[in-house]
């Protein structure tokens, strides 16, 4: 191969690399930009962290004082907002109360889907329905299932329950 | 295969002293410079394997501009690799971002058609969910109208009971949905989370309302959402 030939190969070989390159930059600024994609993801989150906190707020080992404490600790951090603050102000009458109460409840969310979502201002909500399993300190056991609506807030922190009320009992009410 | 220039110098320099008024042509400069390549060339393999031909000096001379010359391929060819494993990555790092079960899911990311399941199930549900004890054939046509597959049969088979209980109760039940979500979404399929309230009346006596949650399976037909499947949740 003559030297120019020689050259003029090198410098194409080193342009399909750079349009390679470029190729992969672009389509990974794509997949960056792409705002349904970022969008799907967060609804995805949301949806998981949602349930996970729910969950967490339908749950408290009501054994004694400190796994009380525990329980309660830990729905304060699965909340946020107004619902954050309202668990921090009945927290000690909470406590006095549900360790007097001395029940344990589990909850598991059977289904959950997210009915909106707004990715710029980090709010969703979030319906669910929760089996809660009770554990009386004396008595059967039992379940009960409940309906609820959630609004979650995005936190530097993850996703969090800013509100939650139960949805139309219903049963005869 | 930059470095000839060097020898172009070279050999052009000894043609302004073999030519000193005219100045090289393109075409005379090329071929100086093509031959001194070749001779490096030539001298570089016949260096090592037969020693014909070129004196020691000129060997060296020609070690030199290899080597020079190897130094811009090296880096060229580094530079090339370089560019596609960059351009890999990123193209790899993309596709990462983009593989993920969320993007599959249209709930949400389609408001319209996540809008419009959500619209056509609710309504759905309401229809065959509610019937008085003179307008059960009603909604048993109605039904034919939004249930498909699987929940067409576990309708037909529980309404028969229901016509029966209503006609003998008088029992009026009237659905309505109170929430409703897409769980997942793509063109041709849905699932989605009812929240109804259902009112019951008996003649005679104070209406009760209950609750019930459903898990709804809906297909895309004929541009409509149909009703496939009903579950508990």
């Amino acid at each position: 191969m003559s030297p120019r030939a020689g050259r003029r190969a090198g410098w194409a070989v080193l342009l399909v690399a750079a349009l390679l390159c470029g190729l992969g930059a672009w389509s990974y600024g794509q997949a960056r930009g792409d705002r349904s994609l970022s969008y799907a993801k967060a609804r995805d989150t949301a949806l998981a962290e949602g349930r996970r906190h729910l969950a967490t707020l339908n749950s408290l080992d009501g054994g004694d004082a400190k796994r009380v404490d525990d329980g309660l600790r830990a729905w304060l951090d699965s909340s946020t907002g107004p619902l954050h603050d309202q668990l921090e102000r009945t927290r000690k009458a909470d406590a006095k109360s549900l360790t007097a109460a001395g029940d344990t409840a589990r909850g598991k969310v059977t289904s959950a889907a997210l009915t909106a979502l707004d990715e710029r201002t980090g709010t969703a909500e979030l319906i669910a329905t929760v089996d809660v399993d009770v554990t009386p300190r004396s008595g059967a056991a039992g379940t009960q299932r409940k309906r609820f609506g959630a609004t979650l807030a995005r936190t530097a922190d993850g996703w969090k329950v800013k509100a939650l009320t139960a949805i139309g009992t219903g049963g005869g009410r | 295969m930059n470095s000839t220039g060097t020898d172009t110098t070279d050999t052009t320099d000894a043609e302004d002293v073999a030519a000193p008024t005219d100045t090289p042509t393109d075409t005379t400069a090329v071929t100086a410079a093509t031959d001194g390549t070749g001779q490096a060339d030539n001298a570089g393999t016949a260096g090592t394997a037969d020693g014909t031909g070129r004196t020691g000096t000129v060997d060296a001379a020609d070690a030199v501009d290899a080597s020079r010359r190897r130094w811009p391929r090296v880096l060229g060819a580094l530079l090339a690799v370089a560019l596609i494993a960059a351009g890999g990555a990123l193209y790899a790092e993309g596709r990462q971002l983009r593989d993920t079960p969320a993007t599959a899911n249209l709930a949400l990311t389609d408001a319209e058609a996540t809008a419009r399941v959500t619209g056509d199930v609710s309504s759905a549900l309401g229809k065959i969910f509610s019937y008085g004890p003179g307008s059960t054939a009603a909604t048993r046509a109605a039904a034919k109208e939004v249930l498909a597959g699987k929940a067409l049969q576990q309708y037909a088979a529980l309404f028969g009971q229901v016509e029966r209980q209503s006609a003998d109760q008088k029992l009026t039940l009237t659905t309505e949905v109170v929430r409703a979500g897409v769980t997942r979404l793509t063109g041709r399929g849905a699932h989605l989370l009812v929240f109804l309230d259902q009112v019951y009346e008996r003649r005679g006596r104070a209406p009760t309302t209950a609750s019930a949650q459903l898990t709804v399976t809906a297909e895309l037909r004929d541009g409509r959402w149909w009703i496939v499947e009903i579950g508990t949740t």
